[in-house]
């Protein structure tokens, strides 16, 4: 196990060169004059000139790629051209946010895809077809448009939630909670047809399993059957499911931040790639990618302890 | 096999959601609940709390909260005193002593002197603003004694005062120059200080009155300022359904119904001239743009009245000048220079020699205008046999290649600056960032040679003089202003200010 794990954080090291320096080299590549971009359109050709030189973008750029790294290995990953604010800081301070939607909208599916995709294999019949029918509309709406319905509806409409902004759980959890509720619904819905789909489909295959049926014959109750047994050998494939979803949900929350003023990674990442923001980006990037990794070691772990047959592979 | 997960399962949702129900909208920024927050919802963060580097426009209420300028202006843009109480220029306005206040403090604690006004100034010359240029002629800038600061300039700069209104004139505390944290903890003597505690950097700014404030109280009438970053246009209409905040900008006039039956107040102000730049007079890329004959038949060529309605929506006013109304340049009667005349473009586009469909114009076109601004100009053109081959640009190298000279024309959106000489230097001089060939013109430099040395009446002449020369040599092709527009909730009241993308901080009240 123990080697398993290091042999993992290995390849995530090496991902994350790789991705360090694609970044790098599609931020230059696509940035455009990033001086200018900083200062607008009022600001002389000098001025640009000399904010150009103040940011160091006058080098080669493997000499501001070498910098950059070099700052980077030492745990410095600059400050953010656009607003001054230290890279970490910014990112520390805004991943909270993201990070109670993506987790919120990852466990909403789950919970949600769990109880349909249950439902949809054990009742089959007309219960399987609107459970089908419920996780594809879902998935089928925009996550912008279910999110502006979602304020219309319970937030303009009826006052119940605040239609824009973030209080911290520090503050008020119950502030937290109506800040969060509605964005993390909007989040959520997409992913629950594919894990839906993958519960059912793996729920049914296991339902027709023998050791099923010589569990039934020893006259175990239903529910300790399908949630204690079946369901625990279904939930491998939806988890590994629910791992893509998670990792994509980081950059669908781009959306759902902006359209809800929070101020979490997603939208400043926006703002940071259309400015050519470049440490702040390549800090999100790299953030980003530790965590996919991370998400992924750990989802290996847990698909280790669901099923011993993996330990051993 | 039966479940009884069902019965759980609906018990639980229904306490979930009797739960969430009650976890409603107090726990908001209070806007119109009778504490005295004032919420604001802008359309950027700030840049750079470092004075020196300070953008303004729509960064003027962050920087207003935390800083005074040496100068204030009214809502009409007439200049008041601040920071400075007394000013006067010497006999050819190189030279403008200014008396200061001597009971301002910073909210370190450190006294603000002349040495500091003059030390600001200096950094704010050398330094990365956007509108560093704004300070190119000053010389020098030095403190006779503790109250009374000289600024000496290379040459006249008639729109010295208005600048120092703005960030130009911001005053930092000294001992914050070059801190660590310069660019994102401001250290100003305004009515307000940085709450960091419940600020996130480049989304949410929260200030709190500064203790140490010398000014009127009218300066703080709020207990608490919050300031909102809305990237997008969607979440700050709905923060305006919601009554999130007292004042916002709103970005596309098409919601103007929705916000007013929220009970919001909308207010107008035309900032801007939205139209066509013709950069080539000289004819150098494109031939044809050297003649002032095919210049004027595009002015010609296109129907301001319904280009307004249809991509403006109606919100705005038609103009054919590039100068802002309250500009000593403006004249009402160049309105009327171009009226839609496509027979008459064609008529001058022959007797220039052009035949239809030989004239090509290449522009960058944005996502940031309506595509349909792009299609209807392409259209009239067309009409008048001239084509137009629009190359897509990305938000990152739009305004570098324009105003790298990549281009002999584009439509662009231009500030009609509140004073003459602000929209001159801009645009009109051949070292102008927006004359961006950097043709030259003899009657223009001469005229502007007036505006900024002459006598108030010789400069106002000359400004016209100016304005019509531009008319008639159809250096642009202007279509309207767009109204910017602002609202107010039922609590708040505001005024606009010429020329400036946000109502200033002190003209948002309390009703």
């Amino acid at each position: 196990m123990l080697l398993f794990i290091v042999r993992r954080l290995l390849s995530g090291i090496a991902m994350i060169l790789a991705i360090a320096v694609l970044g790098y080299m599609l931020l230059y590549v696509g940035g455009g004059n990033i001086a200018r971009n900083l200062l607008g359109p009022d600001a002389t050709a000098a001025t640009v000139a000399q904010k150009a030189h103040e940011l160091g973008l006058d080098r080669p750029l493997i000499v501001q790629f070498g910098d950059w790294a070099g700052h980077a290995l030492r745990g410095d990953f600059g400050s953010s051209w656009f607003t001054g604010q230290p890279v970490t800081t910014a990112i520390m301070t805004r991943l909270s946010v993201t990070l109670s939607l993506v987790l919120g909208a990852t466990l909403v599916t789950a919970v949600v895809s769990t109880v349909l995709g249950v439902l949809a294999a054990t009742r089959r019949g007309w219960v399987d077809r609107l459970c089908q029918f419920l996780s594809v509309l879902g998935s089928a709406v925009p996550g912008f448009l279910v999110a502006l319905g979602l304020v219309l509806a319970f937030a303009i409409g009826t006052h119940w939630f605040e239609p824009t902004g973030y209080v911290q759980f520090s503050s008020s959890p119950a502030g937290w909670l109506s800040s969060i509720t509605l964005p993390v619904i909007a989040l959520s819905l997409g992913g629950i047809a594919a894990v839906t789909q993958q519960i059912r489909g793996a729920m049914i295959d296991a339902l027709r399993q023998d050791y099923v049926r010589t569990l039934r014959s020893r006259g175990l109750p239903a529910r300790s059957v399908i949630l204690r047994h079946v369901l625990r050998n279904a939930a491998g494939p939806a988890l590994s499911v629910l791992a893509v979803h998670f990792a994509g949900l980081l950059g669908g929350a781009v959306v759902i931040e902006q359209m809800f003023a929070l101020p979490g990674v997603g939208e400043v990442a926006v703002t940071a790639t259309q400015e050519g923001d470049i440490p702040l980006v390549m800090g999100l990037v790299l953030a980003t990618a530790i965590l996919v990794i991370m998400l992924n070691l750990v989802v290996d772990l847990v698909q280790g302890w669901l099923n011993p047959k993996m330990r051993l592979s | 096999m039966k479940l009884h997960l069902r019965r759980n399962l609906a018990a639980a949702a229904a306490a979930a959601a009797l739960a969430l129900a009650g976890c409603s909208a107090s726990a908001g920024s209070g806007a119109g609940s009778g504490d005295s927050t004032l919420t604001l919802g802008l359309i950027t963060p700030v840049t750079t709390f470092d004075a020196a580097d300070a953008s303004w426009a729509n960064e003027s209420p962050y920087m207003q909260a935390v800083y005074d300028t040496l100068l204030h202006a009214a809502p009409d843009g007439a200049i008041e005193p601040w920071l400075a109480t007394s000013w006067s220029y010497n006999a050819d306005k190189t030279v403008l002593t200014m008396k200061l206040r001597n009971d301002v403090v910073f909210s370190d604690g450190t006294k603000f002197t002349a040495e500091a006004a003059a030390e600001n100034l200096l950094r704010f010359r050398d330094g990365t603003s956007p509108q560093a240029a704004y300070l190119a002629s000053l010389k020098d800038a030095k403190a006779l004694n503790a109250t009374t600061l000289e600024i000496d300039l290379s040459q006249p700069n008639p729109s010295l005062l208005s600048f120092l209104t703005q960030n130009c004139g911001l005053m930092e505390s000294p001992k914050d120059f070059g801190s660590k944290t310069e660019s994102t903890v401001p250290d100003g003597s305004g009515p307000y200080v940085l709450d960091q505690k419940d600020t996130v950097v480049g989304s949410t700014y929260v200030f709190t009155p500064n203790p140490r404030y010398w000014g009127p109280k009218s300066q703080q009438r709020y207990s608490r300022l919050v300031m909102i970053d809305y990237q997008s246009p969607t979440a700050m209409l709905n923060a305006i359904k919601g009554g999130q905040i007292n004042v916002g900008t709103l970005i596309d006039d098409n919601e103007i119904d929705q916000v007013k039956a929220a009970g919001y107040t909308i207010y107008g102000e035309d900032l801007n001239f939205f139209g066509l730049i013709l950069f080539d007079r000289a004819g150098t890329m494109t031939k044809a743009l050297g003649d002032v004959r095919v210049r004027q038949a595009i002015n010609y060529a296109l129907d301001r009245t319904a280009l307004l309605k249809a991509v403006g929506d109606g919100y705005g006013q038609v103009t054919e000048q590039i100068f802002a109304p309250t500009s000593t340049a403006y004249d009402k009667s160049l309105d009327s220079t171009y009226p839609y005349d496509p027979a008459k473009a064609k008529q001058l586009l022959s007797e220039a020699g052009y035949a239809p469909g030989s004239i090509t114009l290449t522009e960058p076109e944005s996502s940031g205008f309506p595509p349909a601004a792009y299609s209807l100009i392409q259209q009239e053109l067309i009409d008048v046999g001239i084509n137009v081959n629009y190359v897509q640009e990305g938000n990152a190298t739009f305004l570098p290649d324009a105003l790298a000279g990549k281009y002999s024309s584009m439509l662009m959106q231009l500030k009609a600056g509140p004073t003459t000489w602000e929209t001159v230097s801009n645009a009109l001089l051949p070292t102008s960032g927006w004359n961006a060939l950097h043709y030259a013109s003899s009657t223009v430099t001469q005229l502007a040679h007036t505006i900024q040395s002459g006598s108030s009446a010789e400069a106002a002449a000359a400004a016209k003089q100016l304005n019509r020369y531009i008319v008639d040599q159809a250096w642009f092709a202007p279509l309207y202003y767009p109204e910017q527009s602002f609202v107010s909730d039922a609590h708040t009241t505001l005024e606009t200010q010429v020329g400036n993308a946000y109502p200033y901080l002190w003209n948002i009240t309390p009703k």
